[in-house]
């Protein structure tokens, strides 16, 4: 195929007369490295590929010398099916007309591009093929790479494009005043065989579209963390706040880890970081403080229901705001709350009625009908369920630390607080059998993984054997 | 002689912005005032034609100067395939209000933003196409480019009308607190500081101009000195907006170009300027 023809004066003078301007005032355009085109005679100008407005901004940059010994790549079925589009293109342009995914053996469709560089002709490439999704790249044909082979000394200029594919996108054929961005890279040029070839060039555009003149803002669309929530439940006494303390700080080395605890505190690079303070945090903190201080078991019940309450408010709140990987949490509202129930339930709760209970209080079991035997039982539970406080969250890792009753209290004198009004050795002894049971029913029923360590050892041998649990379990996850 | 002092004054500002914006164009370090200066002088340039040439070519030009800002909005939001009917919609709703104002049809001006683009946007969105999500955003994220860019600033258009220096003493009070915005901005580390600041500084300037120039803008000492005392805290307003608009958009303040925030960046301190402003003239002073 021989090199075409020129583009006419009166082309030329359409460029620059009517389209520049109207480009210019009507779409806007902000273009970035324009010195990077002075003092090039020919080159193979190659960008990105989004709509139809490209071509023209590419002409946009050109030197009024340079419009009419410069042709564009097109594809010829595409373009001629419209008679008045192709003859436009044709006397505006002046392409070089390819034919895409052609396969014959007598056809080359670089002999035409070939033809117009050996003319001194410079040649408007878009190495992706075909207009994409918008806003995306995709990858690079080979067609440029080996093009460029033959051609080691021809400069080829990277131009990266956004904005025509908002303003003429390939979906509607209505355009649009909307600013268009155009980055000019430096000439490059390139050796190697034709894969590296494109494969550079590849890479030089995505560096291109990295830059900070190509950077679209995107609204941030936050996407609810996900985090695991891992529980550390045992009685006071048991030393699972200080456990808790100690795995976020641990597993905050890699990740992102809130630990909800008797604060709240966000760990990162093994280091706690300041965070922006939350209502409901001040509120829980001010009924706990007030929970430890009344004198009556009576008065105690509902301020710790609020606090357990808030608590679990809270895991989804610190999600929101914090987005963390990895939640650790001192205690779980849900299972602490079951043990109560368990422990002041005058007859011994079977594992159905827990299991039934958990799974009315977490919203996991719907089917659950309001004439079921467990609300009788439990009229505390329709109250819950009228109120909507049903949607208590089950943890995804439970670490039961159990110790016996009389080395709890040994611990809480130890640490030499007043003793709360429900922490007596029998009733210790009987919260610690509602926790075993509950733990029992979250792994049998619920199939989360729950680990029972012995707490009356040492805390570091208790710690390790935490960590490697929850450290197995979270591996497990992420694969 | 005397008779033409403020048209000739009016030429004098505009000689000086003129030579300062060929000045900075040559100029070779670049100066976070330029591109302010280029509206201001644009400004200034749609008086000139208002009190020269004809009232109507200044009213284009503030519809050009209408049309630049929402193309640079638009350009920042995120539009869907299916609000390019909508968003043509919003472009041709500067011709039409600006048509009203150019015919000085008050009650229809006043009604065509708030009502018939207001009507007209959700009806294109829904024509545009089938997709249902976030159909809500964009008719509000359209409606509220319409009403900042166009019918605020269509607000200094409708001033022109009025006296083109009412509307020229209020670009030079806002020109002012912006001014003293700018220099403050480093002073102080909080940010009420910088606005209380801010304003009680402006407001003295501002009164002193406004009562100097009472005997050409025609408005009388009383309504000058609480327009005075008002222009500070809306500027200030419209700032404190502003900041929240561009920060949502991604607007960088150390990128700031045409299409890239520059525009919404310089015409932010009229949001509530312009409006409160006219219709406290209209109320008071028509």
């Amino acid at each position: 195929m021989s090199a075409p023809s020129r583009i006419s004066r009166t082309a030329v003078a359409l460029h620059l007369i009517l389209l520049r301007p109207f480009m210019k005032v009507f779409c806007g355009i902000n273009v970035t490295g324009l010195e990077n085109l002075e003092g090039l005679d020919q080159a193979i100008i190659i960008a990105n590929h989004n709509s139809h407005l490209d071509v023209l901004l590419l002409y946009y940059l050109l030197p009024a010398s340079m419009i009419c010994r410069t042709h564009p790549v097109a594809d010829q079925p595409y373009f001629s099916r419209s008679g008045w589009l192709y003859g436009l293109v044709n006397f505006l342009l002046k392409p070089i007309w390819v034919t895409r995914g052609k396969r014959a053996r007598d056809y080359d469709p670089l002999s035409g591009v070939k033809g117009a560089v050996d003319d001194g002709c410079s040649v408007i490439i878009f190495p992706e093929g075909t207009r994409g999704r918008p806003g995306e790249m995709e990858h690079f044909r080979s067609g440029i790479g080996r093009l460029m082979e033959q051609y080691p000394n021809l400069p080829i200029v990277p131009v990266f494009l956004t904005g025509p594919e908002r303003a003429l996108p390939k979906a509607s054929a209505l355009l649009l005043p909307l600013w268009n961005n155009i980055i000019i890279g430096p000439p490059q040029k390139c050796v190697g065989s034709h894969r590296e070839i494109t494969q550079q060039l590849e890479s030089v555009l995505v560096d291109l579209s990295k830059s900070e003149q190509a950077r679209r803002h995107k609204r941030r669309l936050q996407k609810p963390s996900s985090a695991g929530c891992l529980a550390i439940l045992g009685i006071d006494g048991s030393g699972k706040s200080a456990i808790s303390a100690t795995m976020a700080r641990r597993f905050s080395e890699s990740m992102r880890v809130c630990l909800v605890s008797d604060e709240l505190r966000l760990f990162e690079n093994g280091r706690a970081r300041d965070i922006q303070p939350l209502l409901s945090e001040k509120v829980r903190q001010r009924i706990s403080a007030y929970a430890k201080t009344v004198g009556s078991l009576k008065q105690y019940k509902i301020p710790k229901l609020a606090e357990l309450l808030l608590r679990d408010r809270l895991l989804n709140e610190s999600r929101r705001w914090y987005s963390p990987d990895l939640i650790v949490m001192d205690s779980s509202p849900l299972l602490n709350l079951m043990a109560w129930s368990v422990l002041y339930d005058q007859e011994e709760l079977d594992n159905a009625a827990c299991s039934t209970a958990l799974g009315i209080l977490s919203g996991l079991a719907k089917d659950v009908s309001s004439s079921d035997r467990i609300f009788k039982r439990f009229p505390e539970l329709a109250r819950m369920k009228q109120l909507g406080l049903t949607r208590l969250s089950l943890p995804d890792m439970v670490i039961l630390i159990d110790v016996d009753s009389a080395t709890a209290c040994q611990r809480i004198e130890a640490r030499g607080e007043q003793r709360q009004v429900h922490e007596t050795d029998e009733k210790l002894d009987r919260l610690r059998r509602a926790y075993l049971q509950v733990c029992e029913v979250v792994r049998t029923d619920w199939r989360v993984p729950t680990m029972i360590i012995n707490g009356a050892r040492p805390l570091e041998g208790v710690m390790e054997q935490a960590l490697q649990f929850a450290r197995e379990r979270i591996l497990n996850e992420g694969s | 002689m005397f008779k033409n002092l403020p048209l000739i004054t009016l030429i004098a500002v505009f000689g000086l912005l003129s030579a300062a914006r060929v000045y900075r164009h040559f100029g070779r370090r670049r100066f976070p005032f330029d591109s302010y200066l280029c509206y201001t002088w644009l400004f200034f340039l749609t008086f000139l034609c208002a009190e020269l040439i004809s009232y109507a070519v200044s009213i284009w030009i503030l519809a050009v100067i209408s049309f630049w800002a929402i193309r640079e909005y638009f350009s920042l939001i995120n539009i869907r395939l299916q609000d390019r009917v909508a968003l043509v919609g919003a472009y041709l709703s500067i011709p039409f209000m600006y048509y009203f104002i150019q015919t000085e049809w008050y009650g229809m001006f006043i009604v065509s933003i708030p009502v018939y683009a207001f009507l007209a946007i959700p009806i294109l969105v829904a024509w545009g196409g089938k997709e249902t999500e976030g159909t809500v955003f964009s008719i509000g994220a359209i409606d509220f480019g319409l009403f900042l860019f166009v019918f605020c600033i269509g607000h200094v258009a409708y001033l022109i009308s009025y006296s083109v220096w009412m509307a020229a003493l209020l670009i030079l009070n806002v020109l002012v607190c912006d001014l003293i915005i700018f220099l403050v901005r480093h002073r102080f580390k909080s940010a009420a500081a910088r606005k209380y600041c801010s304003c009680l500084s402006a407001m003295p300037i501002v009164m002193v101009l406004s009562l100097a120039l009472s005997t050409w803008t025609g408005i009388p000492p009383i309504h000058s000195t609480i327009l005075a005392l008002m222009t500070p805290v809306l500027v200030q307003m419209g700032h404190h907006v502003g900041r929240f608009v561009e920060a949502d958009l991604g607007i960088q303040e150390d990128l700031l170009v045409p299409g890239r925030g520059q525009i919404l960046d310089n015409l932010q301190s009229l949001f509530y300027a312009a409006p409160v402003m006219f219709h406290y003239i209209r109320y008071f002073l028509k």
